[in-house]
């Protein structure tokens, strides 16, 4: 009933007497096609039910048959309104319009603070642009083998297949501390921004600043690197493609020898740690000890919760160049200022940092009393 | 001698709990002896001469031993021992995206036994913050090419038959950061990526059943309702063989940290498509092509091209004793030592497990351990005599779909160093004649 490997289904080249191919063993209750004969997709085994059993587990095979009548009809509101997928055959995508100039206010305010300006990158932010975007497509060949050789560039421009995740993504998942926030219209002009810091052009029309970027246009973007992904997931073979893809072990790296004996010549070449990372926290320790600090959970303030909320994105670590909580020498420099100097920062923004932190909703005593959390915990 | 002395004083309690037993006054002498013996425990014993052979854990009367502990009222839900407080998941600057709430914390998998990850050690991935869903509030729709699109609150989901499977999960960046070599001396940080449960939920295809899947349904869409509104595409395939939406975790709800009240599980699949906080799942003919299956978890290799809908997390191994963080320091010569670890697969179920003492140029056989179940962790086992000698050790697993893992050259012929996901080479500990452990790669 189910197809099972032939005995040696995968290459047969015997390297040395002492390696054997590991051939499947064709036990009961163990396939690699599912029931319609095709291959198990990702290029392993499934586990039919037989015998009342699926691999180790015993099911009821009754519960298997459908009959339940649980939950209601979605209606077409409902539907609608968590429906934010936006596919690349526009599928999603709404009416809209912004210019690369809209998006340039747009971004100022509230995206350089993390991705830099022009998408420059900072921190552990990701760069959004990096040069000519045809042009660093070249760079994917790119293999850091040695420490100094420059490196694959995957930002938007370079990497991405389709634009539509990119309206998608900004839509749904950005600012980071405020995702949902943007208007269709600021969408589309970041999304003009975007391609224009990338250099893309859509119908072999440079985007400048007065490009107003719409949904007609947005179906015409051509991403550099649209060819540069395997399997190809498109059209009616999509699923089958992958399955081909992942038959071969050859295309990912799968290895099906098992060598026992003298598998390499001479002695094994031995790679060290060359520089070591172990800025681990807390630090590494097996020992069983009481903990040094009795943490009595404190209740936790209203400054600590519009911290973790507003704040953390930009102050948890140092990685963008803000003051990080719990940096004792950081917040000692900054108070060197004055406290109302501090407090009028956080009001009206410093350095990269938007005023309030880009919640404007927060009230001056809200404020305060984060900013006077966030030095507490600094000290 | 101290022995005897602390029987005679059992013995003395006990005579006078005998004596006592029919009186009618019972209950005011108890309680005087009690407190009396408690009080006074130490100065009852004779004195007694310490040998420096004697453990003074054994000859020294204990707290614990002598005075009540905690009334069965304290921690309605119980917490590890205090001394266990080093069991912990752990960051690192490296890995946190520029904040902690699009980050990643690390299992301590070097403390784990078994095949089960306590809960609140589960390795820790989000990408927009852990979201705190009211499950009164949370729903799940299903829509798209189906006859019959529903809307189900969590008592509804949950009335369906239930399945309770083992299963690992693991992010497939994990050892990602070491493609290009070693860079971290601790199993925690260089594996710790992963963590196993049981997992309790319902098949997607036991829902399918009754809505009228359409036959141009190729994708689904899944999508969570925290802030990140993370969609995955899933190829129908394994939505129609094992995918779960599961509420269980362990005997008990889901945590937060793991998608509470309900995530997506792909068994054997990259962590990131077990959608956490699932809320929506959408068929359609065509894939959605979301930012972290294009942007973000795509395999880039030499020639320049990527692999997309990389799924499976393939055979892998690591040993956990001896570790960087659990060296053989303590031994002496002569000892028997057990060599133990983990072993999984996400394309089958693990079929066996060889041990290299020398970088990978021979191999022995080790022993399974334990439960061996399909896209489980696995355990296995070798005994060996310690000597003392510097060893170059390595563990290599095999699958029931015909796959052994690769040498960290033959993986690297094919993904180059730059791929970021899906790292599985064999792993080598350098063991010195100390004892100590450090991790290490072996490129021949």
């Amino acid at each position: 009933m189910f197809k099972f490997y032939p005995k040696s289904f995968m290459s047969t080249v015997l390297i040395a007497a002492s390696t054997s191919t590991i051939a499947f063993a064709a036990q009961e209750g163990v396939s690699n096609t599912y029931e319609n004969g095709k291959r198990v997709i990702d290029g392993g085994v499934m586990y039919p039910v037989v015998n009342g059993k699926t691999s180790a587990y015993h099911i009821n095979e009754e519960t298997l048959k459908g009959g339940y009548t649980y939950g209601k009809k979605a209606t077409d509101n409902e539907i609608k309104a968590w429906d934010i997928d936006v596919m690349p055959d526009g599928t999603g995508l709404p009416e809209g319009s912004g210019t690369v100039e809209e998006g340039d206010e747009v971004y100022e305010a509230k995206c350089v603070s993390c991705h830099g300006d022009f998408g420059s990158g900072s921190g552990m932010y990701p760069s959004l642009a990096k040069g000519n975007a045809e042009e660093g497509v070249a760079s994917l060949t790119h293999q850091r083998v040695n420490p100094d050789a420059d490196g694959p560039i995957r930002v938007f421009g370079t990497y991405w297949p389709q634009a539509s995740t990119l309206w998608w993504y900004i839509k749904t998942g950005m600012p980071h501390a405020a995702p949902m926030s943007l208007t269709d219209d600021e969408v589309y002009a970041l999304c003009a921004y975007m391609l224009s810091i990338n250099e893309i052009t859509i119908d072999g029309e440079e985007l400048d600043d007065e490009y107003e970027l719409d949904r007609e246009k947005f179906l015409k973007i051509r991403m550099p690197n649209k060819d540069g992904f395997v399997p190809n997931i498109d059209g009616p073979k999509g699923t089958d493609n992958v399955r081909e893809y992942f038959s071969n072990p050859k295309n990912y790296g799968a290895a099906t020898t098992r060598c026992m004996k003298d598998c390499f010549e001479g002695e094994p070449v031995l790679a060290r740690i060359q520089t070591e990372i172990n800025d681990f926290s807390p630090p590494l320790s097996t020992a069983r000890e009481l903990p040094k600090t009795d943490a009595s959970a404190a209740p936790v303030s209203e400054g600590a919760k519009i911290y973790e909320a507003s704040c953390a994105v930009c102050h948890a670590t140092d990685a963008m160049g803000a003051p990080a909580l719990g940096d004792k020498k950081a917040w000692e420099a900054v108070l060197k200022k004055g406290i109302d100097t501090v407090y009028n920062n956080a009001m009206m923004g410093i350095n990269a940092m938007p005023p309030k932190g880009g919640n404007a909703n927060l009230t001056d005593d809200q404020l305060k009393a984060t900013v006077d959390y966030m030095i507490d915990q600094s000290k | 001698m101290n022995k005897t002395t602390k029987i005679s004083e059992n013995d003395l309690m006990n005579a006078q709990e005998t004596t006592e037993r029919s009186s009618r006054r019972d209950f005011f002498k108890k309680t005087a002896a009690y407190s009396v013996s408690a009080l006074a425990a130490a100065s009852v014993l004779s004195p007694v001469k310490v040998n420096a052979s004697d453990d003074p854990a054994i000859i020294e009367e204990q707290p614990w031993a002598t005075a009540l502990g905690d009334p069965v009222t304290k921690n309605q839900y119980g917490v590890p021992s205090l001394y266990e407080h080093n069991n912990i998941r752990r960051t690192s600057n490296l890995l946190s995206s520029g904040n902690w709430q699009a980050s990643i914390s690390m299992c301590p998998i070097h403390e784990s036994e078994g095949i089960i990850t306590p809960n609140g050690l589960f390795f820790n991935r989000v990408h927009g913050g852990v979201a705190h869903i009211d499950p009164n509030k949370h729903r799940l729709m299903i829509h798209g090419l189906v006859e019959k699109p529903i809307v189900l609150t969590m008592d509804q989901l949950k009335r369906y038959p239930s399945v309770t499977r083992i299963h690992f999960i693991e992010c497939p960046a994990n050892g990602g950061p070491e493609w290009r070599g070693p860079q971290f001396n601790s199993l925690q940080f260089a594996k710790g990526m992963m963590s196993s449960a049981q997992w309790t939920g319902v098949y997607i295809k036991t829902i399918l059943k009754d809505l009228g899947l359409k036959p141009e349904a190729q994708w689904m869409l899944a999508e969570g309702g925290d802030s990140s509104h993370m969609g995955r595409t899933v190829p129908i395939d394994k939505v129609l063989d094992d995918a779960m939406i599961v509420w269980g975790q362990n005997g008990e709800a889901l945590r937060p940290e793991q998608g509470y009240p309900i995530r997506l599980l792909l068994p054997g699949w990259e962590g990131n498509l077990c959608v956490k906080w699932l809320c929506r799942l959408e068929f359609a003919s065509e894939p959605f092509y979301a930012k972290e299956e294009t942007a973000k978890y795509t395999a880039l290799k030499p020639d320049g091209k990527a692999i997309q809908h990389f799924y499976p997390l393939e055979v892998n191994s690591v040993i956990t004793n001896p570790c960087p963080e659990k060296p053989w320091t303590d031994l002496k010569k002569g000892d028997l030592v057990e060599i133990s670890g983990l072993a999984w697969s996400g394309q089958g179920t693990i079929e066996g497990v060889d041990i290299s003492f020398d970088g990978g140029k021979n191999w022995v056989e080790a022993s399974l351990n334990g439960l061996v179940l399909p896209k489980s962790w696995t355990r296995f086992s070798y005994l060996y005599k310690y000597e003392g000698k510097p060893l170059l050790l390595s563990s290599r697993a095999r699958d029931d779909a015909g796959y052994v893992q690769p040498s960290v050259k033959q993986e690297r012929e094919v993904m180059g160093v730059e791929s970021v996901y899906h790292r599985n080479a064999i792993a080598t500990w350098e063991v010195t004649e100390k004892g100590e452990v450090n991790n290490v790669q072996i490129l021949s």
